[in-house]
């Protein structure tokens, strides 16, 4: 019985703070106390993006290294844009903005190619 | 075509999946191994913030300490190193065979067409064993390494297997943070 109750509560609260996390990446000027947290928040928002630009690429058909070079600087324009402006960060917390742009970017750009190559 | 690039990535998923089960199996799940993973990550977090305090001050003390904390980090590193390696290259050696098989299978046959002309070096890889000049044609090996590259990366990450930041950006394993992830 109390092993069950141990479970639900712990669940209850993993399933809360799963929720906040969500909240939190949503809503502008979030605090993180955990870097960890908001680093795994671009480096997943990173993951989404590099499928969604890829089925649109591989749709679309946006070929060539304009496709490319495009793809990049939407990527990192975005996640720069999300985390200065919308979640105003200090980026120095984070070793700097470079450290943030680059997070998941090669797992990014493997996701987006594998995407386009399946929608092309 | 179509069918041949959704079975590389079905192939890389199962590739991936059976690697992680493999190696926790071998690895992950050993006490030795959970021991050691939360002594380095303790010790990367602790370094970490000590040099954020401390790492401009010339005060030879702290200095000396921070040193001895990078020295017991490097050792603990190259002990989690070690307990990894044996698994390593029991998978290594499985998926290496795997791989062969596969390359046979899709020998000679386009997988998927390029949106782009590669670069010359990279030419070799997304040419390799493919018949004609056209550059557009993408091989079994670069798509699978494509795949690899983004889903293998994420099962871990989902799994919790994938090393911490903090560690990483410390460490200096011995196969680097994420070892074996092409295979």
């Amino acid at each position: 019985m109390s092993t069950k109750t141990k479970t639900i509560e712990r669940n209850g609260v993993s399933k809360s703070s799963q929720a906040s996390l969500w909240i939190r990446a949503l809503t502008s000027n979030s605090e993180w106390p955990d870097k960890e947290e908001f680093l795994d928040v671009i480096y997943w928002a990173r993951q989404a993006l590099g499928i969604i630009l890829g089925i649109f690429w591989g749709l679309l058909p946006l070929k060539g290294f304009l496709g490319l070079i495009l793809f990049v600087v939407i990527n990192a324009g975005v996640i720069y844009f999300y985390f200065s402006n919308f979640q105003n960060i200090d980026e120095d917390e984070y070793g700097g903005a470079w450290e943030l742009t680059k997070e998941g970017f090669m797992t990014s750009f493997a996701g987006f190619l594998v995407m386009s190559l399946q929608c092309m | 075509m179509w069918a041949d690039t959704l079975l590389i990535v079905f192939i890389s998923i199962c590739t991936a999946l059976l690697g992680e089960g493999l190696t926790w199996l071998m690895v992950y799940r050993t006490e030795k191994y959970q021991k050691l993973k939360a002594e380095v990550e303790k010790q990367s977090k602790k370094l970490e913030k000590r040099k954020e305090t401390h790492g401009d001050s010339l005060d030879k003390q702290h200095k000396k300490k921070i040193e001895r904390e990078e020295e017991r980090l490097k050792n603990n590193n190259r002990d989690l190193s070690f307990v990894k390696m044996k698994s390593m290259f029991a998978i290594g050696f499985a998926f290496t065979a795997l791989l062969s098989m596969f390359n046979s299978i899709f020998d000679g046959r386009v997988v998927a067409r390029l949106p782009f002309q590669p670069l010359a070096w990279i030419q070799g890889l997304s040419h390799r064993n493919l018949p004609g000049e056209d550059y557009y044609d993408c091989s079994f090996i670069f798509l699978y390494i494509l795949c690899t590259m983004s889903i293998r990366q994420n099962i871990q990450k989902l799994l919790g297997f994938a090393p911490s930041r903090a560690a990483s950006k410390q460490g200096n394993s011995l196969f680097g943070p994420a070892p074996g992830q092409f295979k």
